[in-house]
């Protein structure tokens, strides 16, 4: 029948680019990785705090001087962990993202669900300032409530019989994106605490990943992993909603359903990551892309890689953004703006061409 | 024989806009049949409507004697493959990572393939000879290609009915008989088989029988000698008896094909 004679392949995974058997040693690399730039980045700094201090603190028991301590357990440490939250949470809301409007172009920035959970913030800090669920404050419940009203709107705008052309999901996350940011100018109007609220805000806006408490960090810490939690079984399905909805449908899902845990998890990760860093554009669009193009489209290997690589990225990005016009430092996320316009653009030029959606 | 998917009475409306009303067919298991009408007569939405994927507004669709609204989406997904027209994918996915979501019906939240799954996605490959295409991009292959590897999707639903919406459409002629000859293939193998088919040329011989959707008459169910009539196409299509092509050959040479 063929005219062709089939050439047999034979090994088990000529094709793809790393096999399924393989996920569990890159996973493993990657950690290797994100353990070994931690610990670079928290020797770098205004006070140099030489790697065979800290080991030697932990190993042998050599006490580190008292100042050497707070700088390391007050204020880098924590810090280094919010960069790797961040970077983990946007890099899994961008793919996720990326799977919903089966676009390789949808970043928590880009289509406008970091910009309203700063708003939801903004809202929680100028106008609830008291409202507190649990003992907690309430800006990171409202940062998920922005996110997540957001990107339903941007989704409901966006997507017209099941498909989401670039055009139309770019301009309606540019336009929720101006709205918002211009609403957090608003709120300043309503700051009673003249300047506290101000400060929280402009560092938001520029993207600046702040000291954290280890109470708040345990708080975003515990709210990543529950979202990410629930990615897993997410991640299968995203594979078959890139066939698209007809298909997802004809193949069983509860298409709906499935879009509808996608935008929760994803608002709940740019919510986390809001939280610790502000806005920072870019590193969901970057990290998921590099992913895919070691990885192959498999979202289930995708997921660990991209969250992984993702905490790696943002370290190394922050590090940098504070030590590269030290003593002064940068935003990370004026950093990220320089990095990843281009890297947007350049994405945006090949999607038009290849996927021509 | 017993049957494996029974419109009764069925009718269908899109934004006040009857489709079509009371429509009412069988199709027997170990069938292999066409579905033909003018265009917009509605051929999409009745195999749509046969995958569960559109609800009726007046009638019921059953699938081997159960009412497909009463079955969970999984269990239709497990009776019935449509193999859609369109399908874009946005990433780089392989052949086989293709193929193997042919089994989503089958796995549970958290679960992976399981050596059953493997060999239905194996069984799948083999039917339709796309193992040479395994490792391929999907995006990057032909049309000939592409429809291949769609029905090995459905196949590896290892579905009770395979629903084809115009298999052959945008294929040259040599790719076309290809998969005349898979569906041939496939019907021998025990797969019934419901295919809208634009290309009447292609039906006598290849299918046991045809459904034929015409404006404002009743369905019309019977072999494709009998219903690829000069006659009845004209009615049928809106176009006269001269015009068309010689479509039922029986007449003509002895031999009747298959």
């Amino acid at each position: 029948m063929e005219a062709v004679i089939p050439e047999k392949t034979t090994a088990a995974h000529s094709g793809e680019k790393i096999g399924s058997q393989h996920i569990g040693i890159v996973v493993a690399m990657l950690l290797g990785i994100l353990l070994a730039v931690i610990l670079c980045s928290i020797a770098m700094g205004a006070v140099r705090v030489p790697i065979q201090a800290m080991l030697g603190a932990w190993l042998n028991q050599q006490p580190l001087s008292r100042e050497q301590h707070a700088i390391l357990f007050q204020i880098r440490l924590p810090r280094i962990l919010a960069a790797a939250l961040v970077g983990a949470a946007l890099s899994a809301a961008g793919l996720l993202f990326q799977g919903l409007f089966r676009n390789p172009l949808a970043d928590p920035y880009v289509i406008g669900s970091s910009g309203g959970a700063v708003l939801g913030a903004c809202v929680g800090m100028f106008v609830l300032p008291q409202l507190s669920v649990f003992g907690f404050s309430a800006t990171a419940l409202l940062a998920f409530a922005g996110s997540l009203l957001t990107i339903v709107l941007v989704y409901r705008l966006a997507r017209v019989g099941g498909r989401t052309s670039v055009v139309t999901l770019l301009l309606a996350g540019f336009a929720v994106s101006t709205m918002l940011s211009y609403s957090s100018y608003f709120l300043e109007v309503l700051d009673e605490d003249y300047g506290t609220g101000m400060r929280v805000l402009a560092s938001w806006l520029r993207g600046v990943i702040g000291i954290p408490r280890w109470g708040q960090l345990a708080v975003i810490a515990v709210m990543f992993l529950i979202a990410f939690a629930f990615c897993l079984p997410i991640a299968r399905r995203l594979n078959t909603l890139a066939l698209g909805d007809e298909y997802a449908q004809q193949l069983g899902l509860n298409v709906e359903r499935v879009h509808i845990s996608i935008i929760v998890v994803g608002s709940l990760l740019t919510a986390a990551a809001v939280a610790l860093g502000g806005l920072i554009s870019f590193v969901g669009l970057i990290v998921p892309h590099l992913a895919r193009m070691v990885m192959g489209p498999d979202h289930f290997r995708l997921l660990p890689v991209t969250a992984i690589a993702g905490a790696i990225f943002l370290v190394v990005t922050d590090t940098l953004a504070r030590t590269i016009l030290a003593p002064s430092e940068m935003p990370v996320g004026v950093l990220m703006a320089f990095i990843g316009g281009p890297f947007f653009l350049y994405l945006l030029r090949r999607t038009r061409r290849e996927y021509a959606l | 024989m017993t049957s494996l998917l029974d419109f009764h009475g069925v009718s269908f409306a899109y934004e006040g806009r009857t489709i079509f009303s009371g429509v009412n067919f069988t199709l027997p298991r170990g069938e292999c049949v066409a579905l033909i009408g003018p265009n917009g007569i509605g051929k999409t939405t009745l195999l749509r409507l046969a995958a569960g994927l559109l609800p009726c507004s007046a009638g019921r669709v059953l699938l081997g004697q159960r009412d497909v609204n009463t079955l969970r989406r999984m269990e239709v997904a497990r009776l019935v493959a449509m193999v859609s027209q369109r399908v874009e994918v946005p990433f780089e996915f392989t052949v086989e990572q293709i193929i193997e979501q042919g089994r989503t019906p089958y796995l549970g939240l958290f679960g992976g393939l399981r050596p059953s799954d493997r060999q239905a996605i194996e069984r799948a490959i083999d039917m339709t000879d796309v193992g040479y295409l395994r490792h391929r991009i999907f995006n990057q292959l032909s049309g000939g290609e592409r429809q291949r590897v769609k029905i090995a999707l459905g196949l590896a639903q290892e579905p009770n009915l395979l629903l084809l919406d115009e298999p052959t459409q945008n294929l040259d002629i040599g790719r076309q008989l290809e998969l005349l000859d898979l569906i041939g293939n496939l019907n021998a193998n025990g797969v019934t088989i419901l295919a809208a088919m634009h290309d009447l040329p292609l039906i006598e011989g290849n299918f046991s029988s045809v459904l034929l959707l015409s404006p404002n008459q009743p369905l019309l169910q019977g072999s494709p000698s009998s219903v690829l009539k000069p006659k009845i196409l004209e009615r049928a299509f809106n176009c006269s008896p001269r015009q068309q092509p010689v479509l039922v050959k029986s007449d003509l040479l002895k031999d009747a094909a298959i």
